[in-house]
């Protein structure tokens, strides 16, 4: 029967090479840099074509929305939006002040304990270790306020997310209607949405914990709904032959059985949320993010720090969340009745020490924070020796960096910056949605237009396109670090493993972070933007290469070396070529995260989209700022769609 | 040549004067966007590929009528992709049927609200699976209660329970073990003692022991059949083991396809199969292990009828030596009348055909 399937398919005839994918791309690439040696400056986006009193529209609604919203007896929709603003302030105060009542002492034995009874012992120390380095780093009362906003954002995320996993786990029709949503929310740098948030909830503490929400929200879903997907069929079969309602299979087994991705969703769920800290500090949101914001042009050192206290407190909660869920993991614990009974006297052993704790602070008056003594001076001095030290144009750090910025303005960010604003316009929307077609398919294609369209129609086109070419800078350099480093981290285990924690803290550091450093190593108005994104982007595609090469079928590798080919021939005809569907995946992530780092440094001097945000943000030109925000989620479409390869739809079908 | 031990059948009464317990009748399972618009059409006579390349459907059950008495070990035997698995889950509706009737203890499933299926699925039925489908996170005891703390039943009633099956399929020792801690038979042995602990009318047994190794897969097979024996429950197995099949059916079913291509008991199977594709599979089973004298014996002729007396119902190889070393042809006997002779010849010509 194969065989009769076989003869009717047509024998595809070999295609000649200029008909190959690569080469068509890299025609239409061809065309548009003729277009723009043709038409150079000629062709703009047409005045004709853009709506420019959407602008002023949108500035009449932000102040019919403040107006509104201040009045004696606001209408039903505002008393909803103050509502849940005022009702996540308080929150957040509320665990503050909780955390402050307890005493700095309370609540180092509240963290402490619980992890010790949750976690054990080594992940208790590093708790501990946690709470000595934000007493040592002076930073004790943000840290408190950071966690407190933390928790509350999370524990609202997983009161959202986990349910709604649940649905999309238990209903296919459920899946597929929220996955373009949690596919647009995880697309969209936050940056873009910090606008309309602001003008609905206004700037404070519950705009911060909404920003933090929208973007944590989404791996609380996906990761249960893939947890209770993860469930074998055949025990839910078991349960339902057994009699069992759904809510039965629910509860007895399908939630049960999910545990470890459902925790895993719990641990992501705060990762994420972490990062946003610095963001929200930029919209009301205290504590570290607010220092590290604030810090950025008055503090740098101090700044650094905060990050610094970041990445310690998500490492400390990372580390206490994977222990807790391994220890109390029931397939493995095998509790006897003696063991529980034991447990429970040490549970209630822990509530007492706490309570003495909090107790004890109160009374000896050991006040709300950690405030005696601290090493911040002395971080701060040596932190900013080193800042300048690589500023002094003498040291030979600066013989690096000067011309290494210099040469990727020079001839990266110039050249591509002028090709992409002066390159005439038509040129430019038809070049990439030929791409998006041939890399995609249509559906990607027409998305793409329509979405280039939108810059166009908000009369971003200028910075649009101004931001796109330092995002392809950006992704270029991400890749040309990050195949390489995937493919090496995927051949050798030592490389691997030497490559591990660093990329842990990369990935752990709030992109703001990764700027502030380079403000001052490379004082080129664009790298420092560009330069950041590389370093917030690598890591996953060095990850994605990784897996992608390693996952390649071992039998394919064996034949290819029982025919006598050398390593290298593996690698180049067998192993990257197989992987090419994961290095796809790669580019596309790449891109979108070096877009949201490459606006966030709109806020440091790299103009383009990010600036007019800031503009927004900062002077209250809320048209503008929304205007560009979403040129931003428009350019984030496009970019994904172009790239989103033929492969994608096939990758979502399998998991 | 495949050894195949005596079949079981001869230990039990099956009560046939009775209404079946379970009748299924004109089963049909058809997956695909179009599978309503099938049956009852002569499409439905379309083979399995037609199918697949004209209407983008799969005919997984076929047009399958059966009925199992009470106490009956039924058993559906196929190859893989022949319809077994999928037919035995619409007899509780784990699949839903495409179209059919399908009845158990006098209940008609097919037209079962959920609550009523529930209510069936609870008290009436219970199944073992391939995979055993047990719950990792919960110890032996509770795993066994399960289907008690299902149906609401209190705590201190359903361990209790579950500790009587325990003893009864040999696992009281591990009642505080997880499931991980103990080899796939002994997990299987959990499996089987959680379907007994609900007291159902009808076991199904979904290819229970396919994934244990040849040694193992005896012991559960034997571990079986005296449960059979001590507790006399219905039982609808399914097997792609033709060994296991004839060990344990008193009446077996074979699928190919999605359909019954013939259903008779072992001896049916292996003295006179329908098609080639039965004969097939039996071709390597010993048939004096199977075969009864009913098989091989002739009319008697006057004044044979005094000669050494056997049960019709004892295996060929089991006669053989008494037929052997007997002057006289023996007689086989059904509720003390005699019924029928063996001689020599009739023996050597059974024993001639194995080497077919």
């Amino acid at each position: 029967m194969a065989a009769v399937d076989a003869a009717r398919l047509p024998v595809a005839a070999p295609s000649p090479w200029w008909r190959s994918r690569n080469a068509l791309v890299l025609a239409v690439v061809a065309g548009m840099l003729l277009a723009f040696f043709g038409w150079r400056n000629e062709l703009l986006w047409p005045a004709s074509l853009t709506w420019n009193a959407l602008s002023h529209h949108l500035d009449d609604f932000q102040t019919w929305l403040s107006n509104n919203r201040n009045v004696a007896h606001p209408s039903v929709f505002f008393r909803a939006f103050n509502g849940l603003a005022d009702f996540l302030d308080n929150l957040v105060g509320w665990l503050t002040s909780l955390f402050f009542k307890l005493t700095w002492i309370g609540t180092t034995a509240l963290g402490v304990l619980v992890v010790l009874r949750f976690g054990g012992r080594k992940a208790a120390l590093g708790t501990l270790a946690a709470f000595a380095a934000f007493a040592a780093m002076g930073l004790w009362e943000p840290s408190m306020r950071t966690f407190a906003l933390t928790f509350a954002a999370v524990a609202l995320s997983l009161a959202i997310g986990l349910p709604l996993g649940v649905l999309a786990g238990r209903s296919d029709r459920f899946q597929r209607a929220i996955t373009p949503l949690l596919d647009a929310m995880q697309i969209i740098p936050a940056f873009a949405y910090l606008m309309p948030v602001v003008i609905l909830f206004s700037v404070g503490r519950g705009a911060a914990v909404v920003t933090t929400m929208i973007y944590a929200i989404p791996p609380a879903i996906r990761i249960t709904a893939l947890g209770i997907r993860g469930v074998p069929t055949n025990t839910v079969e078991a349960a339902t032959a057994f009699g069992a309602t759904r809510w039965q299979t629910l509860l007895k087994v399908q939630l049960p059985l999910a545990r470890r991705l459902l925790l895993l969703s719990v641990n992501q769920t705060i990762l994420f949320a972490l990062s946003m800290v610095v963001i929200a500090g930029l919209i009301g949101g205290q504590g570290l993010g607010d220092v590290v914001t604030s810090g950025i042009y008055s503090d740098p050192a101090l700044a650094l720090i905060a990050g610094g206290a970041i990445v310690v407190m998500a490492i400390a909660l990372d580390r206490a969340t994977e222990a807790m869920a391994i220890r109390t993991d029931p397939t493995h614990r095998h509790l006897t009745e003696s063991k529980k009974r034991r447990l429970r006297i040490f549970t209630a052993a822990c509530a007492v020490a706490i309570g003495l704790a909090a107790g004890l602070g109160n009374a000896f008056g050991a006040g709300s924070s950690w405030m005696r003594w601290s090493a911040q001076p002395w971080l701060r001095r040596q932190v900013q020796a080193a800042l300048d030290y690589v500023q002094n144009p003498d040291t030979f750090v600066f013989h690096i960096t000067n011309p290494v910025g210099n040469f990727i303005v020079k001839y990266g960010l110039v050249p591509l910056q002028s090709f992409f604003t002066e390159v005439p316009w038509p040129a430019m929307v038809f070049g990439l949605a030929l791409i998006a077609f041939l890399l995609s398919g249509l559906r990607p294609a027409l998305v793409t237009v329509a979405m280039l369209a939108l810059v166009g129609l908000v009369n971003e086109w200028p910075q649009g396109m101004d931001t796109l070419s330092q995002v392809l800078v950006g992704t270029l350099l991400t890749m040309l670090v990050g195949i390489p480093l995937g493919v090496w981290a995927a051949e050798s285990r030592r490389a691997e493993r030497m490559m591990r924690p660093v990329l842990d803290v990369l990935q752990t550091l709030p992109q703001l972070v990764y700027i502030i450093p380079f403000i001052y190593l490379m004082p080129v108005s664009l790298v420092p933007g560009v330069i950041a994104a590389v370093l917030y982007a690598a890591p996953v595609v060095i990850r994605l290469v990784a897996a992608g090469v390693r996952e390649v079928s071992p039998h394919a590798v064996e034949a290819a070396g029982a025919f006598g080919a050398t390593r290298a021939q593996v690698l180049l005809k067998v192993k990257i070529p197989l992987a090419r569907d994961a290095i796809m995946l790669g580019v596309n992530q790449g891109l979108i995260m070096v877009l949201s780092v490459v606006v966030i440094a709109g806020l440091v001097g790299s103009g383009a989209l990010g600036y007019d945000v800031a503009q927004g943000l900062n002077r209250g030109l809320f048209g503008q700022g929304v205007l560009a925000s979403l040129a931003i989620l428009a350019l984030g479409i496009a970019l994904d769609r172009v790239t989103q390869g033929r492969s994608r739809k096939r990758l979502g079908e399998m998991a | 040549m495949v050894a195949v031990a005596e079949t079981a059948s001869l230990g039990h009464e099956i009560d046939r004067s009775a209404e079946p317990l379970i009748r299924a009748r004109n089963v049909w399972k058809v997956f695909g966007r179009n599978a309503d618009k099938i049956v009852g059409t002569p499409e439905a006579q379309l083979s399995r590929s037609e199918l697949r390349a004209k209407h983008d459907c799969v005919a997984a059950v076929r047009d399958v009528s059966f009925e199992v008495w009470p106490r009956e070990v039924f058993v559906v035997m196929g190859l893989s992709g022949s319809g077994k698995s999928t037919l035995v889950r619409t007899l509780i509706r784990l699949i839903e049927p495409t179209a059919g009737e399908i009845e158990i203890a006098g209940q008609d499933v097919t037209s079962a609200s959920p609550t009523e299926l529930r209510q069936l699925r609870r008290h009436t039925s219970s199944m073992v699976f391939q995979h055993f489908g047990l719950l990792a996170h919960r110890r032996v005891i509770d795993n066994v209660a399960f289907g008690l703390e299902i149906q609401g039943v209190s705590k201190s009633e359903r361990l209790a329970r579950a500790e009587e099956v325990l003893k009864l399929v040999g696992l009281e020792e591990v009642g505080n073990s997880f499931p991980d801690q103990l080899s796939g038979g002994m997990q299987q042995r959990v499996g089987l003692a959680r379907a007994f602990a609900v007291e159902p009318k009808v076991m199904l047994y979904d290819e229970p022991f396919s994934a244990l190794d040849p040694l193992i897969r005896r012991d559960m097979q034997d571990e079986v059949i005296r449960l059979q024996h001590e507790t006399g429950k219905t039982m609808v197995f399914i097997t792609h083991d033709l060994p296991e099949a004839l060990r344990l059916g008193d009446r077996i079913a074979i699928m190919r396809d999605g359909a019954i291509v013939q259903l008779g008991t072992p001896e049916d199977l292996v003295g006179s199969p329908a098609d080639e594709y039965v004969e097939n599979f039996v071709r390597d089973i010993p048939r004096s292990h199977v075969l009864t004298l009913r098989w091989i014996m002739r009319d008697p002729r006057p004044g044979e009828e005094d000669g050494p007396r056997l049960d019709v119902r004892t295996t060929v190889r089991k006669a053989v030596s008494l037929i052997a070393g007997s002057e006289r042809p023996v007689c086989a006997v059904e509720d003390d009348r005699v019924v029928g002779v063996c001689d020599k010849e009739a023996v050597l010509t059974a024993i001639a055909g194995e080497s077919d």
